[in-house]
């Protein structure tokens, strides 16, 4: 793994992202700031919308907040079990590229709406 | 912890406590729990009352202790769910008469040799692992110094309260890391290794930073602070683990630099005292050259002393 | 190889489980930063949980198209189980991020944890009395609150 004052560094760098990130998008389902019900705000013409629009923020989300969930999930690993160290690290970077894999082909992969 | 409860040694505890103790005997290699009744007095310790046990009704309870007033750190264990030094917890802190039990493990995240007696080996290894001593690169100077290195003050009193480490191990035993991670270097090495990195006289922090700066190192702490909350001598390690992690990234970041002093000018040497000059004033009053003439003669209890006029004289 | 090496002993070790579970592990007095840390990790690990999950059905428009999308969003909105779910998920997410500020503020920054001192009897650590254990307490009384205001968000629809 990289220098682990790297990681540590990365994982407040990333909390501080999400902070920013993450209330913009809770406020997207805020109905007094959107206007449009909690519901109404899940239809497929409001989520096609905000992908077109600004897909590259919500994928930033998704990049930031894996990695900072998953390095922070290592973390416990390296606790849980200290012998396993090279272990955990090749788990957090599997499962780093498979879900960043998936978070991206939603936002690259989108079909047109109907 | 601490002591909190300042007064409650005046207070007279239950006349009969319930000592209930965690036993493991290796040869045995099992846990099993075993009560005993002691009578108390007031300002009985718990110790006092593992020791009373120990005399009078079971010679095999084994623990470690020596200085009985809280400065060595040999007497940590786990009373009450807490880890205290058991020399600085008074009876009736511990035990009231609605509920006189106490319950003594040994301490937590410590391997165990005996009943009470836990191994610090790797408590201090731990402890070495980060150097805590002075380092200057001038070695030469390091062993064979010609001055004091300065201190100024306040650069003492940024590292005072970390200095009044006695290595009991209870911030290590109370730690929820250390809990499940052996090799996690604890909150009392960390706190050494600030103490140092921030200690103008010494000038390499980048080894300690090194050391700190691992997998197992500062970046493992959560901040649960129970270390800080049951420090018996004040040092608080929460707080030099969060100073300290950042000042491993200001130092990677390459925005901090640590400030070193030189060592003190070589003092000039020793010369006798020179006679004293002509022009030497004298108290008022005495006449330098009529008690040369004539000597002052006391007598003092059938004993003739004669005082000596350079006696009066003052620069 | 010490003495105590070759005798057997005995790990006195409470374990992971009951160090990241249990904030009452050490009953030490003064101590709430312990509940956090517990609630910061037991919040992280159960919205890590989610977020696998949260990516894998965001995906379903690029997967199945956006019929699929709809009437996913349908079955979850008519289900009260999700909407618990849902709701539990948004109050931790709450915690997580607010104590996480205070985290920012003490780990990263190295601020708002006091000075060392001299001690004097009856000591109180100063990490105890600096801005962080306001902010922690802060952390607590809102929690509750912003928790309730997205339950009322969650249930209305």
């Amino acid at each position: 793994m990289a220098r682990t004052w790297t990681m540590q560094f990365l994982q407040y760098v990333t909390a501080i992202l999400l902070i920013v990130l993450l209330s913009f998008h809770l406020a997207e389902r805020i109905p007094w700031i959107t206007g449009i019900s909690y519901h109404e705000s899940l239809k497929s013409e409001r989520v096609a919308d905000a992908y077109s629009s600004y897909g590259w923020v919500l994928l930033l989300l998704a990049y930031a907040a894996l990695f900072h969930g998953l390095n922070g999930f290592r973390g416990m690993l390296h606790e849980w079990k200290p012998r396993h160290g090279r272990l955990w690290d090749l788990v957090f970077i599997i499962l780093f590229l498979v879900f960043a894999g998936i978070a991206t082909y939603t936002v690259v992969g989108l079909p047109p709406l109907p | 912890m601490a002591i909190a409860d300042l007064k409650a040694a005046t207070r007279i505890p239950p006349k009969l406590v319930t000592i209930r103790v965690k036993r493991w005997s290796p040869t045995k290699g099992k846990v099993e729990w075993r009560e005993y009744q002691v009578e108390t007095y007031r300002g009985m310790t718990v110790l006092e009352a593992l020791l009373k046990v120990k005399a009078e009704k079971d010679h095999t309870l084994s623990m470690r202790y020596s200085c009985r007033m809280g400065v060595c750190g040999s007497c940590g264990m786990v009373i009450n769910g807490v880890p205290r030094l058991a020399c600085q917890t008074q009876i009736a802190e511990v035990a009231s008469e609605s509920n006189p039990v106490i319950t003594i493990e040994p301490l937590y995240n410590h391997p165990v040799i005996r009943d009470l007696a836990t191994d610090f080996n790797p408590f201090f290894g731990k402890h070495a692992s980060v150097k805590p001593y002075l380092i200057r690169k001038d070695i030469e100077e390091r062993e064979g110094p010609t001055g004091e290195y300065i201190l100024k003050p306040e650069e003492l009193e940024n590292i005072y309260q970390f200095s009044l480490c006695i290595s009991c191990g209870l911030c290590y035993s109370a730690c929820p890391v250390a809990a499940s991670d052996p090799e996690y270097l604890g909150p009392q090495a960390l706190a050494q290794a600030l103490r140092f990195i921030i200690d103008p006289r010494d000038e390499d922090p980048n080894t300690r930073i090194a050391v700190v700066d691992s997998e197992h190192g500062c970046h493992r702490c959560h901040y649960a602070a129970t270390c800080s909350a049951v420090c018996p001598k004040a040092v608080d390690p929460a707080m030099a683990i969060q100073m300290l992690r950042s000042i491993v990234f200001r130092h990677r970041l390459g925005f901090w630099r640590k400030r070193t002093s030189k060592p003190a000018e070589k003092p000039k040497e020793w010369q006798p005292k020179k006679p004293m000059p002509p022009e030497a004033q004298t108290i008022p009053g005495v006449d330098l050259e009529q008690m040369e003439k004539e000597p002052v003669i006391v007598e003092v209890d059938g004993i003739k002393v004669e005082i000596d006029y350079k006696f009066y004289k003052i620069r | 190889m010490g003495l105590t090496d070759r005798v057997r002993q005995y790990r006195n070790l409470p374990g992971f489980l009951q160090a990241s579970l249990n904030p009452w592990l050490i009953k030490a007095r003064n101590n709430p930063e312990r509940l956090a840390f517990v609630l910061h990790r037991v919040t992280g690990f159960t919205v890590l949980l989610y977020l696998f999950l949260h990516i894998i059905v965001t995906n379903t428009p690029a997967r199945a198209g956006w019929e699929a999308w709809d009437s996913l969003m349908e079955a979850f909105g008519a289900a009260l189980f999700n909407k618990v779910g849902e709701f539990i998920i948004a109050g931790f997410v709450i915690f997580h991020g607010m104590n996480g500020i205070r985290l920012l503020l003490t780990e990263f920054f190295g601020v708002c944890i006091g000075k060392p001192e001299k001690p004097k009897p009856p000591y109180i650590p100063p990490s105890f009395k600096a801005c962080q254990r306001r902010l922690l307490y802060l952390v607590f009384a809102l929690w509750p609150i912003l928790w309730a205001i997205a339950g009322y968000i969650i249930f209305k629809g």
